[in-house]
């Protein structure tokens, strides 16, 4: 059984959400979206549930179809996708919401963030996971100050993730030099499922 | 990769002034790292100018305004 979603126009991370309840009974769900970023976070809820996805750009969006490649069937939606949470079970996250570390003094926090960044990338422990939200995403940046350490958190296999709206509002998406884009959804999934948060 | 024993440290009398050098140095284009003081410097919470040590002449030549600083290194 096929189903299509027409999710042009939606915000994230709606798309992913439609398109996660529809494989809840369907085959095959083709959803159409109008951006790069809702593009990307279908194909990794596909990596996710372990779907096939593939793509076609038309002249009215890009439609993403995403089919079950025999895999068990996927759970209802009331219950949490157990490979996404196994993923981060007794995982640190640690969320990034500003581009400065601390309230106060705007140029004090860009020192103190730059100095933590430092920090976390010449020492251990680091944590498995790293979500950039809000004016944080300016950090991932080609020109921000901290780049090359995350870059070095990066190499480490440490996951950077940046919030997909928040690169579009900022207007950054085609310019941040490390990262993968996500959604809230996936960054619901990962405060609840982890084992230790830290908010900077 | 360049090795800790290449790097030099730069100690002001002040966040204030470290920020202020930072700028500095910014504006006129020499490599540098904002970094917290190293261990093995002082045990204090504060932060130093790092540097790679062909910068630091240079460095020393436009931090002469800045007043009071400090050029450790290498470690």
């Amino acid at each position: 059984m096929n189903k299509t979603i027409d999710a042009r126009g939606a915000a994230c991370p709606q798309p992913v959400i439609e398109t996660k309840k529809a494989l809840e009974t369907c085959d095959t769900v083709i959803t159409i979206v109008d951006n790069d970023t809702a593009l990307e976070n279908l194909r990794r809820l596909a990596d996710n549930l372990n779907c096939i996805a593939t793509c076609a750009t038309n002249n009215d969006g890009i439609y993403v179809t995403i089919s079950k490649s025999g895999a068990s069937p996927v759970a209802p939606s009331a219950v949490q996708d157990a490979s996404a949470v196994k993923k981060t079970e007794g995982a640190t996250l640690m969320v990034v919401s500003q581009d400065v570390m601390g309230k106060g003094d705007d140029a004090l926090g860009q020192v103190l963030i730059r100095a933590f960044f430092h920090t976390l990338a010449e020492t251990d422990p680091a944590p498995d996971t790293i979500v950039f939200f809000n004016s944080g995403v300016n950090l991932l940046t080609g020109i921000s100050d901290v780049i090359e350490d995350i870059k070095i958190l990066e190499e480490k296999n440490i996951k950077i993730l940046a919030c997909g709206t928040c690169l579009d509002y900022y207007r950054i998406k085609d310019v941040i030099a490390a990262g993968t884009v996500t959604n809230m959804y996936e960054i619901k999934e990962l405060m609840f499922s982890a084992r230790k948060i830290i908010n900077l | 990769m360049t090795t800790h024993a290449e790097y030099h440290y730069v100690l002001f009398r002040s966040v204030s002034e470290t920020m202020w050098a930072d700028k500095l140095l910014k504006s006129k284009s020499v490599p540098r790292k904002l970094i917290p003081v190293p261990r093995g410097i002082s045990s204090d919470c504060g932060v130093c100018i790092r540097l790679e040590s062909e910068f630091v002449e240079c460095a020393r030549n436009e931090l002469a305004s800045i007043g009071e600083f400090r050029i450790i290194g290498p470690l």
